[in-house]
């Protein structure tokens, strides 16, 4: 179609109804910060959630210690009291004359550290056996389910400190134990999707056209099971958070050269009857916040990623 | 629901276990233990706080007093054969064991030789430090009443040693694997145990005379958490706790129901270097072979400063292994002095790198058996780190894995260890090192000018000055080249309610037959 020769070469605007439609990751995009913004226990919990990670990735540039440098004749120094060299020990010291705030901006790091990395363990093994066992049924998901059952007859701390005291502590080590506690959750989820999706046209399809077993796993089906593995994965860094902290309360943690939530709590027990509560308070608080961030976007995700809900909304 | 979970968890966390209700119960002495019970057998253990309770439960030849002394136990007289090698006992009459047998001088003979028997492989105290240290060859019946102990040479120790040995009856033993032995004491006590809930408590009841045991019942409560342990103490559930942590004694002191008693105690704490081949080929195994290299970290390490800020009292740094008074009386501590331990480890060859760091090399300790033992260890950690050693500080669980280790000799290359001591001879603190073998020898040290100085100590021919002038040799060498990194002897620190009568003793031992109720 050409324009006629006296048509002013100006276009009229088009109204934002003719224009074509956003690709569907940024209409999701937008749908889904919308929905945050209107549930302000979400965006609370989204912010919280980011300032643990800004923590957790520039924390160490901000501390004003090294969190391990000792300082035995300044221990136990009320928050607000004077550090070595006229500063100041904003969060107070511990027992060994440590700083307080330096080690909880430290600690940040190897909390969300363990609970992201135990899920990425426990994820891809529980999806990896979730979809085995889904898909090809019989003696593979007899094998892989009856493995979960026999897991899940044990209380999950009893084995974590069982395979801690043997393998003993170290932050590889709680992560690998955290991450194969988990497996079994996401298996027994992506298998139940599995077993339904498998049966569905457009896998039939995919397996008509000649596509391999493992492209079908991974192609066909895993993007469509990704919606549920999220939000239990978002539920789930919370409980690991909080698994590494009773560890590390425990004394099975990691090493006690890397300072973590959980130790700093850990540490703070023989002091709590002398009322030098700042040795709890601190970290206790960012496990909560942290934890409690993590379940209300966990809520969140569950609500918004549910179609039934979507349409009802 | 999930987040309500997760929320009552971290709250849990962050709350101290709740004080029961209960107040300790009528002629009852409740004792709070920080360590878990891992044996009733006399030749399998080697802690203190398990060797406490089973001491209520068997009795030994003879005992030894608060004050060095040596009292009659189960015997009633003793006499020595003319070569000092043969120790001949009387029981009293009457004797019986808590199952009824009658103890006879060949159930102590059986006692004695089933403990040494190499075919049992026991590893506790009995046989690693006491028989390795009298140089024990065998016990023997000589009637009803009267049993030998026979030794390889005369011993000055020796009596104090056998001393120590608690004494069960044969049969029941005889009906028992080395495992159900370890599970059902059969004693000779003045208390019996009437119930073990592992890693919860052990009760004992009475079995003689009140004259002989005023209390009635004795309840050990394994309490791992130590402000748990207080808090209980608060609470009056407990009567006495053990090893209480410096910076509690405040609060304890506070409360008008319970008290705080102090005691200079004979354990030595110290660092200790594990010389064997095996360890030598590890990364700073190597460098601690070199005594100079030991030496230096000797001034690396600010010992009163632990002291007066970790453990609340003022210390002396120890110069060896012997408890004043029989320490070296012409050794000095060594001092705190960074700068000259830098200059040694230059002069042995481990200069720094460009990362800073001369050597790496393995710390192992147990956690929470000792005084403030996981801050001590971590201290030592940063003075060891701040003159170039790369320390890698490893706390194990105690019971599980550490206790283990040090049985096995196996721990280290360096490793933090509490051991007891005694006052009764100048000779009994030098026993962990009778021989290079001993099994409190966890260093594996062969200096022969140590070990060659135990045949001058043990001949009897030689001279009470002979024998001294060996004895100070041997402690220089031991503060010279020797295979501890020298610390402090552990103050002990107990707290009670003000309803316990007892008078602690300085080594560690806790029998609480002496002790009375209000």
């Amino acid at each position: 179609m050409s324009l006629p020769t006296d048509t002013p070469a100006t276009v009229a605007p088009v109204p934002d109804t003719q224009l074509p439609p956003a690709p569907t990751w940024r209409r999701e995009l937008r749908r889904a910060w919308a929905s945050m913004v209107a549930s302000r226990w979400a965006l609370m919990g989204l912010i919280i959630l980011l300032i643990a990670i800004f923590v957790a990735i520039f924390g160490p540039a901000l501390a004003p210690f090294d969190p391990n440098r000792q300082n035995i004749l300044l221990r136990l120094v009320e928050p607000g009291g004077a550090g070595p060299g006229g500063s100041v020990y904003w969060m107070g010291s511990d027992a060994l004359g440590r700083d307080v705030f330096s080690r909880l901006l430290h600690g940040a790091r190897v909390s969300l550290l363990v609970g992201f990395a135990a899920i990425a363990v426990g994820g891809t093994i529980g999806i990896i056996a979730g979809l085995l066992s889904g898909y090809f049924g019989g003696w593979v998901d007899d094998i892989i389910m009856r493995l979960g059952d026999i897991q899940l007859a044990f209380p999950f701390i009893l084995l974590a400190i069982m395979f801690l005291v043997v393998l003993g502590p170290g932050l590889l080590n709680i992560i690998l134990v955290l991450g194969i506690g988990q497996w079994i959750t996401y298996a027994r989820i992506v298998r139940a999707e599995t077993l339904s999706l498998r049966e569905k046209e457009y896998v039939e399809a995919a397996r008509a056209m000649g596509d391999s077993t493992l492209s079908i796993m991974f192609r066909t089906i895993l993007p469509n099971i990704m919606a549920p593995l999220t939000v239990i994965a978002s539920f789930n860094v919370a409980s690991v958070i909080l698994s590494e902290a009773a560890l590390s309360f425990l004394g099975l943690g990691v090493p006690p050269n890397v300072p973590t939530w959980g130790s700093m709590l850990s540490e703070s027990r023989e002091h709590l009857l002398s009322n030098r509560w700042w040795l709890a308070i601190f970290p206790g608080m960012a496990i909560v916040l942290v934890v409690l961030a993590f379940n209300i976007i966990g809520d969140w995700l569950r609500d918004h990623l549910d179609p039934r809900l979507r349409e009802h909304g | 629901m999930t987040r309500i979970k997760t929320l009552l968890m971290a709250s849990a966390a962050l709350s101290l276990p709740a004080a029961a209700a209960a107040q300790a119960p009528e002629n009852t002495i409740v004792t709070a233990l920080s360590a878990d019970i891992t044996t009733f057998d006399i030749a399998q253990v080697s802690e203190r706080g398990n060797s406490n309770i089973m001491r209520h439960i068997f009795a030994t030849l003879e005992t030894t007093q608060p004050d060095g002394s040596i009292a009659p136990d189960l015997a009633e007289s003793l006499e020595i054969t003319e070569d000092g090698t043969g120790y001949i006992y009387t029981l009293h009459e009457g004797l019986t064991c808590h199952d009824g047998e009658a103890l006879m001088a060949e159930d102590v003979a059986y006692t004695f030789n089933r403990a040494a028997d190499p075919d049992n492989g026991f590893t506790g105290n009995v046989p690693g430090f006491l028989f390795s240290g009298m140089q024990f060859e065998g016990a023997e019946a000589l009637d009803d009443r009267r049993v030998q102990v026979n030794i390889r040479t005369p011993n000055p120790i020796a009596r104090g040693l056998i001393a120590e040995v608690m004494v069960h009856c044969m049969d029941a033993y005889e009906a028992m694997s080395i495992d159900e032995a370890g599970q059902n004491p059969v004693g000779s006590g003045r208390y019996q145990m009437v119930e073990w809930d592992r890693g919860s408590q052990v009760v004992l009841e009475r079995v003689v005379d009140e004259s002989e045991a005023p209390v009635e019942r004795l309840v050990f409560r394994i309490i791992p958490e130590s402000s748990t342990r207080t808090a209980e103490l608060l609470a009056g559930n407990v009567d006495l706790v053990t090893n209480v942590p410096p910076d509690q004694l405040d609060v304890i002191d506070a409360n008008p129901n319970s008290d705080v008693y102090i005691a200079q105690g004979l354990r030595r704490i110290y660092v200790g270097f594990n010389l064997s081949d095996e360890f030598a080929a590890m990364p700073g195994g190597d460098a601690i072979q070199d005594p100079m290299v030991r030496r230096a970290l000797q001034y690396a390490v600010d010992v009163p400063s632990i002291c007066t800020q970790l453990l609340n009292f003022e210390c002396e740094r120890a110069t060896g292994l012997v408890n004043p008074p029989h320490n070296h009386p012409d050794l000095e501590p060594y001092p705190f002095d960074p700068e000259t331990a830098e200059a040694m480890l230059d002069e042995a060859g481990w200069e720094r790198g460009e990362d800073g760091t001369r050597f790496s090399i393995r710390f192992q300790a147990g956690r929470d058996r000792y005084l403030n033992d996981v801050n001590v260890v971590q201290a030592i950690t940063q003075m060891l780190q701040d003159v170039g050693v790369d320390v890698d500080l490893q706390i194990l669980d105690w019971a599980s894995t550490y206790v283990p280790l040090i049985r096995e000799r196996n721990a280290g290359p360096l490793y933090f260890l509490g051991t007891g001591g005694n006052i009764w001879s100048e000779f009994i603190d030098m026993n962990d090192l009778n021989s290079v073998e001993a099994g409190t020898n966890y260093t594996h040290w062969d200096d022969p000018r140590w070990f060659d100085g135990w045949d001058v100590i043990r001949d009897p021919s030689a001279s009470p000055e002979e024998i001294e002038e060996t004895r100070l040799e041997m402690l220089r060498v031991f503060y010279e080249d020797g295979p501890w990194l020298h610390l402090y002897s552990q103050p002990d620190f107990y707290a009670m309610s003000s309803r316990l009568n007892f008078t602690p003793r300085q080594d560690e031992r806790v029998y609480l037959w002496t002790a009375t109720l209000e």
